[in-house]
């Protein structure tokens, strides 16, 4: 289908991004539908529906793999797809740099460094802090990560309030990701091959692995994440035409940074945390909304982002679990090989040359 | 061109062990005058070939890694005398060995049965040893660490070229990256590859022994050792032959929404089965283990009456704390998970992995208690304990 000049004018306007915000959210209840039904386990979607209402299914391990595993990764899913969307969005404008992504500042790193300490370390080291992670129980992966996303977070706001400009902030985010990484690669050169497994499938990324205990302390950190980010489209649109100009326009350029860096890699680091690192998303559902969009607005594009990044999620992981088979993919994987193509496919026939950034 | 040398290479291997194969009526005394080769029996490994020759040994491992496309060839020779002609594709080693250097700790428990562990001059690294001996002689110095094994890191060649030992064996996976020998061989260096993990069937892991001992030329004690092993190991299964009623089992546990499971013809998978347990992925082909879905192996393994091999968990607690959807589980429920890890030490080193290679007899006789106590009422958990 070759999009039509009047279409793309009519697009413009307030009232039709609201409708394709509103397809958007159609779009995610769907995905959300297709990754209740599909998995390993072949489920008629009249009992699916019947589960959820509460009936007793046809055969009692159903009940269980719809309510403990499907219903737990679908939610996960869709609060990580969104998520990570939002921090990538607000990366790229931050930065003004169209290959930014959630964890550009090494926020990725810091929390591999953590799950590297809390699963390789422990028995080598007989520290008190691995001993309480490890007695956290489900809990104690998130905790690990999170404290390694914390560190890096902590020292990237510290050096975020002296440097003035945000490409320095970029290479010594880069640098503290270096640094975080060589530490872990130190810790899985001395490790034992079955936990450098468990190390290894964390590094993958999977949405399966999040139970009902870890999401009552996921899905809070990340709705609120997500909230806050209502006070963000203003100076965000300031920034994207320079820290000069959203100076000029009455922005607190300083506070605003620290309060943009803080809500993305609270996001990004919790996602981390819970599912491993999710790459890709985060990258590529900002870009998509501004070319479905045809608008830099981030009054629109945050929404948009939040659902099209749940969505696009919910799709991957109903793919990763290979339908049918009693295989699964990594997620990573099907998020890359399935979503470059589509991505480059969007841009390809949307751009016509206009850059992303330019409003 | 370079094809074409490999290739007239690979012809030569082939004519070569083509003129080796040639069967010969003589007996083992006699093999000193004979100028073709002898076979010794290797009844159930399937990667690696004992002859005799002409004053020599022939080694073959005729897998060395899995994929290899040419064999390793090894040829002993009694110390101080001269190797055979027509060798020049293979390693020649002097035997007996008085100096070892192990890159795994599954060839400890075959060192310890031949009264050979003095031999030991260097490991790769201590920390996930199991043998009290072992790490005793580390700590107190009489055996080096050198780098280098299956964990990774690169081999400390300057250490073992001091030390000059008689022989290094050592696993290989087929990439120059990851491998140690082609570093040691071109050392110059007398370095053997050990391949017995690819052997699926127990006891034909456990047969690697005679690999080992041909080495120190005790490969006639290694052969009764292992007879008496395997007629331990038949006899336990025969014990559960007759039975009607199977329990059934499934092994490991779920990373992140994956769960690893043994194909059914895995090493883990033909214990179960000699146990007289019917393995749930018994018809997941091959020895590789495949990744599932979590719900998949809930949906298959949710009514099974026992649960083996679950990792680091040393009590219900913590596998609950790992995910707290495995309280689904029958055998949960039942309090019927047992784990390989009775004998393990602080630091990781687990006996299982370490001289379980050496006594399955051992680890059958256990699973055989797990399953069906009053089969072998006499018997308590060696390497598995039962999780509380």
């Amino acid at each position: 289908m070759k999009a039509r000049p009047d279409k793309t004018t009519t697009i413009r306007g307030p009232a039709a991004r609201g409708w394709v915000i509103a397809l958007f959210a159609i779009i995610l209840a769907a995905a959300f539908v297709v990754s209740l039904s599909l998995g390993s386990v072949s489920i008629p979607l009249k009992d699916i529906i019947g589960i959820l209402l509460g009936k007793p299914a046809l055969k009692e391990s159903w009940t269980t793999i719809i309510l403990n595993f499907r219903l737990t990764k679908a939610l996960t899913a869709l609060l990580a797809g969104a998520a990570l969307s939002v921090a990538g969005l607000q990366m790229q404008t931050m930065f003004r740099n169209p290959l930014a992504d959630p964890f550009i500042l090494g926020i990725n790193s810091g929390a591999s460094l953590g799950v590297a300490l809390a699963v390789l370390a422990i028995g080598t080291t007989g520290s008190i802090l691995m001993a309480g992670i490890s007695t956290a129980g489900d809990l104690g992966l998130a905790i690990a990560a999170s404290i390694g996303a914390g560190l890096v977070l902590g020292l990237i706001l510290l050096v975020g309030r002296q440097v003035r400009n945000p490409t320095t902030l970029l290479i010594l985010g880069l640098m503290f990701g270096y640094a975080a990484s060589a530490v872990t690669s130190l810790l899985i050169y001395f490790s034992l091959p079955e936990r450098i497994q468990a190390y290894t499938v964390w590094s993958y990324g999977s949405f399966s692995g999040v139970t009902w205990s870890q999401l009552r302390v996921m899905a809070p950190v990340i709705l609120v994440g997500l909230a806050v980010t209502i006070f963000l489209p203003k100076p965000l649109n300031a920034l994207l035409l320079g820290e000069e100009y959203a100076r000029s326009m009455g922005v607190d350029v300083r506070w605003t940074r620290v309060f943009i860096l803080l809500s993305a890699s609270v996001l990004a680091g919790t996602v981390t945390a819970f599912c491993g690192p999710i790459g890709f998303i985060g990258v590529a559902v900002p870009h998509l909304c501004r070319n479905l969009l045809h608008s830099a607005n981030h009054k629109s594009l945050l929404p948009a982002a939040a659902l099209l990044g749940g969505a696009l999620a919910l799709l991957a992981d109903a793919i990763a679990q290979l339908p049918g088979s009693q295989f699964v993919l990594p997620i990573n994987v099907v998020t890359s090989l399935f979503g470059a193509p589509f991505v480059v496919w969007v841009i390809i026939k949307q751009r016509k040359g206009r850059t992303s950034f330019s409003v | 061109m370079k094809k074409t040398t490999r290739l007239l290479f690979i012809f030569l291997i082939l004519a070569l062990s083509a003129c080796a194969a040639q069967p010969s009526p003589q007996t083992p005394n006699s093999a000193d005058s004979a100028p073709v080769l002898r076979s010794f029996p290797i009844r159930y490994a399937q990667h690696f070939t004992l002859e005799y020759g002409d004053g020599y040994k022939k080694l073959t491992v005729t897998q060395p890694w899995a994929g290899a496309s040419e064999p390793m060839v090894y040829i002993l020779v009694p110390r101080g005398s001269a190797a055979p002609a027509n060798v020049a594709n293979a390693q020649v080693l002097e035997t007996p060995a008085r100096s070892f250097v192990a890159m795994s700790t599954t060839y400890f428990p075959f060192l310890e049965k031949l009264g050979k562990l003095d031999a030991l001059v260097a490991v790769d690294d201590a920390t996930y040893t199991y043998n009290p001996q072992v790490r005793e002689k580390v700590s107190s110095g009489a055996v080096a660490q050198v780098g280098g094994g299956a964990g990774g890191g690169s081999v400390n060649v300057e250490k073992l070229l001091e030390l000059q030992p008689d022989l290094i064996m050592t696993s290989a996976s087929g990439s120059p990256e990851l491998d140690a020998h082609p570093k040691l061989l071109e050392a110059g260096l007398p370095v053997v590859i050990n391949a017995d993990y690819l052997e699926q069937s127990p006891l034909g892991r456990a047969e690697w022994g005679i690999f080992i001992a041909a080495f120190f030329d005790m490969e006639e004690q290694a052969a009764r050792d292992f007879d008496a092993l395997v007629r331990r190991y038949e006899a336990a299964k025969a014990l559960t032959e007759g039975l009607s009623d199977r329990v059934t089992v499934f092994t490991n546990t779920d990373y992140q929404g994956t769960w690893y499971v043994p194909g059914g013809e895995s090493y883990a998978a033909l214990l179960l089965k000699d146990a007289g347990a019917r393995y749930v992925f018994e018809s997941q082909p091959g020895y590789g283990a495949a990744p599932l879905a979590f719900e998949a192996v809930f949906d298959a393994a949710r009514d099974a009456d026992f649960w083996l091999n679950v990792g680091f968990a040393s009590d219900l607690d913590s596998l609950l704390t790992m995910d707290a959807r495995y309280a689904e589980f029958k055998a949960f429920a039942r309090g019927s998970v047992y784990n390989y890890n009775a004998r393990v030490t602080e630091t990781g080193g687990s006996d299982y992995f370490e001289s379980g290679v050496a006594n399955p007899d051992i680890i059958l006789k256990d699973l055989i208690r797990i399953f069906y106590p009053e089969l072998l009422p006499e018997h308590t958990l060696y390497y598995y304990q039962k999780l509380n």
